[in-house]
């Protein structure tokens, strides 16, 4: 349901209760009593449940994780002209949708995934304006990047499946899968974000270039 | 104090209380901050969640209609 949506369905709910607290006598025909029932409690929690799921979506976009400006330098790292850096690469050629590039490979595709990654959330909500703020270069994962986020995407993908790399030794694809060689810190593909290292070379590809 | 009134009374306070966490989640909704999910469901979540309990509890702890007692004799008969 459209934001614009729920905020009338919100406030149409508010104008009905409104009405209640004014003239609370309408309760005692069958009709108000039943008009009571639905704005006192199905059309209130109908409406808190809709625009929970509402910011839910929301959450997941990109222009939401870039909103806090602690996240800047992260966002303009989708935006480096180099395909070795992973992150934009995957941003720039649609790998991952644009609109919900961060939540795509930072969610976990485990079961309640989507929840954990929530709670996630909710913990830089509470370092953000409860701690001190590390510095954009120092911000760190909470645990290990796990294969299973990449391997959502990329397994059985050819790219991935016979790719010469990933096929030079016969060990390699069966520990990737296993989560035993890990895509991101065993070397391979390491150059991710990284903020605070770019050197003053780095050029930035823009939409329409 | 009657118990119409009483009842009047809750339905009130109820309402106004469901208002106002209507109001709060309407301004969540159009605040476009990474705090408005947790302010909608701490703040607005809280004041709805207080108002609906507050009408189910005056609606069950009203008292019985006379119409509801000749009933029950009706029914022991």
């Amino acid at each position: 349901m459209p934001t614009i949506a729920i905020v009338i369905l919100v406030l149409f709910s508010a104008i009905l209760a409104g009405v209640l607290v004014v003239r609370p006598s309408i309760t005692v025909s069958r009709a108000g009593k039943i008009l009571a029932f639905g704005v006192l409690f199905f059309l209130p929690l109908f409406s808190l449940l809709a625009g929970m799921d509402n910011e839910m979506e929301r959450s997941k976009s990109t222009a939401f994780c870039l909103s806090c400006h602690i996240m800047d330098s992260y966002g303009k790292s989708l935006h480096i002209d180099d395909a070795t850096y992973l992150a934009a690469a995957h941003f720039q050629n649609h790998r991952v949708p644009a609109d919900e590039a961060c939540y795509t490979c930072h969610t976990n595709y485990a079961m309640f995934g989507t929840f954990k990654a929530k709670l996630g959330g909710l913990r830089h909500l509470y370092v953000f304006y409860l701690k001190k703020m590390p510095l954009p270069e120092d911000i760190k994962l909470h645990e290990p990047f796990n294969n299973r986020e990449c391997l959502h995407c990329h397994l059985g993908a050819r790219s991935f499946e016979q790719g010469a790399t990933h096929n030079a030794d016969p060990a390699t694809l069966p520990a990737i899968k296993a989560n035993t060689l890990s895509c991101i810190s065993s070397g391979c593909h390491d150059v991710v974000h990284n903020v605070g290292h770019w050197g003053n070379n780095v050029k930035f590809w823009s939409e329409g270039n | 104090m009657p118990a119409g009134e009483f009842m009047i009374r809750r339905l009130r306070i109820s309402g106004a209380l469901v208002m106002i966490g209507l109001l709060v989640e309407a301004l969540c909704l159009v605040w476009s901050r990474p705090i408005a999910f947790v302010v909608l469901v701490c703040i607005g979540g809280a004041f709805i969640g207080i108002g609906v309990l507050l009408f189910l509890y005056s609606l069950v702890s009203a008292a019985p209609h006379p119409t509801d007692s000749a009933g029950v004799v009706r029914d022991k008969r």
